[in-house]
């Protein structure tokens, strides 16, 4: 008994230091999200030309759901990938679209105007389709495949890198 | 039937909440929507200020949230139904206190078993060190030991050879005698 309580003395705050380099070792940026690989929720909202759009209805293999503000300085960061992947996929069956996240739609026109991109954004009101999403703040982006199913989403500005890796294999996945 | 009012009360106190976990049939009047909205909107993380609840937190998207549960409640879910919803969409990560099951109970059995742990270990400790003081005279070390006890007996021996006394407290004649001889010898 003596010779066991003299190596458990020691051994004890092992468990404990591991715990403790487990979670400051963890980036507090990546948030859990329950959502992903689950069917996207359905949606009806109005386009800031005032027309209504459902996600059912939108005739894409795959569809980029862009949350964005035009206070957000991380959305302009990211805007140049998502104005690419419009040039891009131009000819694809893909259909980049945003909801406007807590913004007027002066300002989501003011944003446009100076940024450039002529994809559709719709409006939001009560956050409700956002918090549908689990969305923690913008910007964020859903990548939604043919069976509109969240396949990938994605926290942060996006890099056109990231955009089109996520595309091109759900465009993959789709065709084959 | 005295016996039983402490059991009344205690099922009339817990009353509204076993109500509150079944579906609600009647509908919940404005002031009850508020105050189950903000008992639940207290349960809820916010995910911008993630330290804050939901209730406590003055952020757009917490207002929101607050007023989709309290849509939700309004509507005749339960609040049980209405946080499934959130755990939903952001997942267990959500909830201020996270569900005793899984993983999770180690959260809450840990510190429990940390804690019994411990103190049976400081149980032990203590009796070893006590037990140690009491038993200490009874060993004498090796250096010390009397080789020939009818030479110089020990206060032991010498308290055996004692006799009692008398249950006044006074000595009798064997006693004052025996007394005497002991003087005696030490002269």
């Amino acid at each position: 008994m003596k010779r066991f309580g003299r190596w458990l003395i020691p051994i004890l705050p092992i468990p404990a230091l591991a715990l403790l380099a487990f979670g400051l070792t963890r980036d507090v940026q990546v948030l859990p999200s329950a959502i992903v690989g689950e069917a996207a929720p359905e949606f009806r909202l109005e386009t800031m030309a005032g027309d209504s759009l459902t996600l059912a209805g939108l005739d894409a293999q795959v569809v980029v759901l862009n949350f964005w503000a035009s206070w957000c300085i991380p959305c302009r960061q990211e805007h140049p990938a998502l104005v690419r992947a419009t040039e891009v996929y131009d000819d694809s069956d893909v259909r980049v679209l945003g909801v406007l996240y807590q913004d007027t739609p002066e300002g989501a026109e003011r944003f446009m105007r100076r940024f450039g991109g002529g994809w559709e954004t719709v409006l939001d009101p009560g956050t409700r389709t956002a918090i549908d999403f689990g969305v923690y703040g913008v910007p964020e982006t859903f990548f939604i495949d043919a069976d509109r199913r969240i396949a990938y989403k994605h926290i942060g500005p996006l890099s056109w890198e990231i955009l089109r890796t996520k595309v091109d294999s759900l465009l993959s996945a789709g065709g084959a | 039937m005295r016996q039983l009012a402490p059991l009344v009360v205690l099922c009339l106190m817990l009353a509204p909440e076993s109500a509150l976990a079944g579906t609600q049939e009647a509908e919940l009047s404005a002031a009850e929507v508020d105050h189950l909205s903000a008992e639940v909107a207290a349960q809820l993380r916010c995910p911008v200020c993630r330290n804050q609840s939901v209730l406590e937190s003055s952020s757009g998207l917490a207002r929101e949230m607050q007023s989709v549960i309290r849509d939700r409640l309004a509507s005749g879910e339960t609040p049980e139904e209405v946080r499934a919803y959130f755990v939903g969409r952001y997942g267990d990560w959500i909830l201020l206190k996270p569900e005793p099951k899984g993983i999770n109970l180690l959260v809450y059995l840990l510190p429990a078993a940390a804690l019994l742990f411990g103190g049976l270990l400081l149980y032990y400790r203590i009796r070893r060190w006590t037990g140690a003081t009491v038993s200490a005279p009874e060993a004498s070390p090796a250096g010390l030991e009397v080789p020939d006890a009818d030479a110089a007996p020990t206060e032991g021996a010498r308290a055996a050879e004692l006799p009692s006394p008398d249950a006044d407290g006074g000595l009798s004649e064997e006693e004052e005698e025996w007394i005497r001889q002991q003087i005696g010898s030490l002269g």
